[in-house]
């Protein structure tokens, strides 16, 4: 996928140029449809979150701005979106956000993430700064789109340590990119 | 979500919960909270906008399948036919979608635009006293406009018609006040020509937080009384 060719295709889909549109389907749904079947993993439910997919980058085109994201990634974010609404909805997972945890680490301090900032490091370099299996699960988590429940079990750890895991892990990457 | 500290707020943890939300792990019920925030916390939209761009090199993890042809022909039927019956209802995507629209008030529908004498010259050469019809059309939109000119009076008239389709359409006009049915105030005319005269019936009910829709009907008007064809506008009345 060629970013500045697809950035163009969003602008005149944006104005409902349905040639455009075609365009883009073209260019972007194998990659689309690829995500679908990796977190799905069934044709007919990514068949039909495919559809469900295009029906909204037509509606939200001219919400893509140039400059905010790659188009590459503000239509797979789209898709991985879709396709994890789903998956949740077929197999639910505990709520967590609003229960108590401890994100303590001495090491980093809490106003350095005060301003968002944009950084030229590649996550590559720092995941491998992660140890390695709690990289494998950054990775798993998204790829894969599994929960904590899932990652937990794949990993043969309690389902506590595999969300620790991950925060802590978050929270270095984010030390890491903005080094 | 994140309760604010005397500090300020939990930065850290807002970064986790944005981090979460791209990796994929929280629950449905907690991607709806982290979707409510996005609309209303721009510092924490930002940060999910980076954890996206950030972990987006995990993308090349996906392998490209061609999905079967039936895929575009299933989403070109659900964006582009007009045909099926839709309820009643406001669709706020259709509405999004047709950017020519986007802000225009429901009080330009029957827009009458008095032209300078310099304006003229766009219409070539007319015979005299005859109006002059220009028909403008958007790709992909579900209405065109037809423009009306009438040299005498140097009035232009523009008025929004069912775009051209296999089958003609007619766009109809309706009154809804509060939870009541809506109420047809008629089809506007497909020539471009002519205002729709409001029954006298219904005068009185149209006032300010009267909501009014456009909707996409068979040639004539609906044939049931109530809207059968997608809602492609809709607002609610305002004094100027």
């Amino acid at each position: 996928m060629i970013d500045e060719d697809l950035a163009g295709l969003l602008g005149r889909v944006s104005l409902g140029d349905r040639d455009a549109f075609a365009e883009l389907y073209r260019q972007t749904s194998p990659k689309l449809f690829g995500i679908c079947l990796r977190i799905l993993g069934n044709r007919g439910e990514a068949e039909e979150a495919l559809q469900e997919i295009y029906v909204k980058i037509w509606q939200r085109a001219g919400r893509y701005s140039q400059g905010q994201a790659a188009a590459t990634s503000w239509l797979a974010a789209i898709a991985r979106n879709q396709a994890i609404d789903l998956i949740r909805a077929r197999k639910p997972a505990a709520n967590v956000i609003d229960e108590a945890y401890d994100l303590a680490d001495p090491a980093a301090d809490p106003e350095n993430s005060a301003v968002v900032r944009a950084e030229g490091r590649r996550i590559d370099a720092c995941m491998e700064e992660l140890e390695k299996d709690r990289a494998e699960a950054v990775r798993s988590a998204y790829v894969e789109g599994l929960s904590y429940q899932e990652l937990a079990d794949i990993f043969a750890v309690p389902l506590n340590t595999m969300r620790t895991w991950l925060r802590r892990s978050l929270l270095k990457l984010r030390e890491c990119m903005e080094r | 979500m994140t309760a604010p500290t005397p500090e300020g707020r939990d930065f850290r943890r807002d970064e986790v919960i944005a981090g979460e939300y791209v990796l994929g792990v929280l629950s449905a019920d907690d991607r709806r909270k982290v979707e409510a925030r996005l609309a209303s916390d721009r510092n924490f939209a930002a940060m999910v906008d980076r954890w996206q761009s950030n972990l987006s090199s995990f993308d090349e993890a996906y392998d490209l399948v061609v999905p079967p042809p039936r895929a575009f022909s299933a989403i070109e039927r659900r964006l582009f036919e007009t045909s099926q019956p839709e309820p009643i209802q406001p669709r706020r995507g259709l509405w999004n979608s047709l950017a020519v629209w986007r802000g225009l008030a429901l009080a330009s529908l029957a827009a009458l635009v008095v032209m300078g004498a310099s304006m003229a010259g766009l219409f070539k050469e007319p015979s005299a006293g005859t109006p002059l019809i220009a028909e403008l059309t958007g790709k992909g939109s579900a209405v065109d406009l037809v423009a009306r000119y009438d040299r005498a009076s140097g009035r232009l008239k523009v008025t929004p018609v069912a775009a051209r389709q296999a089958e003609q359409k007619s766009l109809e006009l309706w009154l809804i006040n509060g939870s009541n049915p809506a109420i047809s105030l008629g089809v506007l005319p497909q020539s471009g020509e002519g205002e729709i005269a409001v029954p006298s019936a219904f005068q009185a009910r149209i006032s300010a937080g009267s909501v009014l829709a456009v909707s996409v009907e068979p040639l004539g008007g609906s044939p049931t009384g109530s809207a059968t064809g997608p809602i492609i506008a809709l607002g609610k009345a305002r004094s100027l």
